[in-house]
């Protein structure tokens, strides 16, 4: 029993260090997963309560360029309108009789939230919001600023929640060139914060430099057509049967303030149909 | 003149605040971060045991870890940084001195040794950063380039505070 002790108190950095060391390595391998513990995230109430003070300040520093931001969608907004507007206006004429048949269900809700905390430097980033499960977001919601689409909540907490940022690799998302139906994956790659990967493209696909890539809306994610980024060029591809195109993104990550977290009401049924599919699966 | 546990923790709080709030935003030509926060680890007096250095920088790590969203990393690299802590700076000290209760710092050092201890562990937790964080040997250039640009940086910047906080004692 003494050499025992005396074996443990001779070794115990040794141990403490072990102990250390595993805990660090148990931390890295469940902080890689999809869900984990909200304390454990920048949206616990500490770091929320202190992100979303030093935010109030720091907030004001990026208007400007989020202004004119703001300013020309809102212009292209208004243009959009006023062409549906027209639209439906000549489809009335049309059929006049069935006109009941054009109110749409709304079938996306938004809620605001400002980015209290972002990171761009890491393979893997992630960034805060001041909303959370007591604003209705919930995990898996997706994540859009003025420009186009920037993450999918990840963790929410009663006030923050944490989002998996675009500019994460382990992430992709379903996409396609506006306009067409040729899918592909979005999957940012490190580095240039600007630049993204569309993988996986039918190589009988008809594209130019400069077509939009939007949301495909193959998920209760994204709605489809939301803006995403521009095709740069084509790149080499790992699979020679599918094309790779090199994509500028076009939400500024390095200045996410305002940012808008998409609910889609037929969420609940959709999963639950899913789920049906594999039960009988089975 | 040897500071007290009480200054080491306050210290601490602080730089582990503008770690996250302040430096985590820093990027220098895309390849520059800055670690300010493991100045207390690099600076503890030798005289503390290893268990609770190690302790200490575990748990420093581990606040940064969860502000920045990196659960593990920093932890992992401050906990390997506090073992390693002794022998490297045993490695610029003559023997004869080596029992002597030597506070790490420029004004007990000397620029020379100082510069030499601060460097090799800037450059050991930059090493250790990265790697845990990208994990692949593909991202081996850009695991070596950041590693450099941000030991140096970060280097730089606690030569200074060094300075700052030892005239202010």
């Amino acid at each position: 029993m003494r050499n025992l002790l005396n074996f443990i108190l001779r070794y115990s950095t040794w141990f403490v260090f072990t102990f250390y060391v595993v805990i660090s390595i148990f931390l890295l391998v469940i902080g890689s997963r999809y869900r984990q513990s909200v304390y454990l995230t920048s949206a616990n109430a500490v770091s929320g309560t202190i992100y979303d003070g030093t935010s109030q300040v720091t907030g004001y520093f990026n208007l400007r360029s989020i202004n004119e931001s703001l300013q020309a969608s809102n212009a292209q907004l208004q243009n959009e309108v006023l062409n549906l507007k027209n639209e439906i206006a000549q489809y009335k004429m049309l059929l006049s009789d069935t006109a009941e048949t054009f109110q749409s269900a709304d079938r996306y809700g938004y809620v605001a939230a400002s980015v209290i905390n972002n990171n761009t430097r890491h393979p893997k980033n992630f960034f805060t919001i001041n909303r959370g499960t007591l604003d209705g977001i919930e995990q898996g919601m997706g994540v859009m600023d003025q420009s186009g689409i920037v993450g999918i909540v990840n963790v929410a907490g009663p006030h923050m929640a944490r989002v998996i940022s675009l500019l994460n690799e382990t992430q992709h998302f379903s996409v396609k060139i506006k306009d067409t139906s040729f899918v592909g994956s979005l999957n940012w790659k490190g580095g240039d914060a600007t630049i993204a990967y569309m993988e996986e493209v039918p190589r009988h696909v008809k594209y130019e430099i400069g077509d939009t890539v939007v949301t495909s809306g193959y998920s209760t994610t994204f709605p489809e057509g939301i803006p995403v980024g521009i095709i740069m060029n084509r790149v080499r591809s790992q699979d020679d049967s599918f094309f790779t195109f090199k994509v500028h993104l076009l939400p500024d990550f390095r200045s996410l303030s305002t940012v808008r977290v998409i609910k889609d009401i037929y969420k609940e049924e959709i999963d639950s149909l899913a789920t049906f599919d594999a039960l009988i699966n089975e | 003149m040897s500071k007290s546990i009480l200054q080491y923790i306050l210290i601490t709080a602080v730089l582990v605040l503008a770690q996250v709030l302040i430096c985590n935003h820093i990027m220098i030509f895309n390849v520059a971060t800055l670690f300010i926060f493991i100045y207390v680890i690099i600076n503890l007096p030798l005289s503390l045991p290893t268990g609770w250095l190690l302790t200490w920088a575990f748990l420093s790590g581990l606040i940064v870890d969860i502000f920045s969203d990196t659960l593990g990393v920093n932890a992992l690299a401050c906990t390997v940084l506090a073992m390693v802590k002794k022998p490297v700076f045993y490695a610029y000290i003559p023997k004869d001195d080596r029992t002597k209760d030597i506070l790490p710092s420029l004004s007990s050092l000397g620029f020379s040794v100082y510069a030499k201890y601060l460097l090799s562990m800037t450059a050991i937790y930059c090493l250790l950063v990265f790697s845990i964080e990208y994990m692949s040997i593909a991202d081996i250039k850009e695991i070596a380039i950041m590693s450099a640009g941000s030991a140096l940086f970060t280097f730089l910047i606690l030569i200074g505070l060094d300075s700052l906080l030892d005239r202010k004692n």
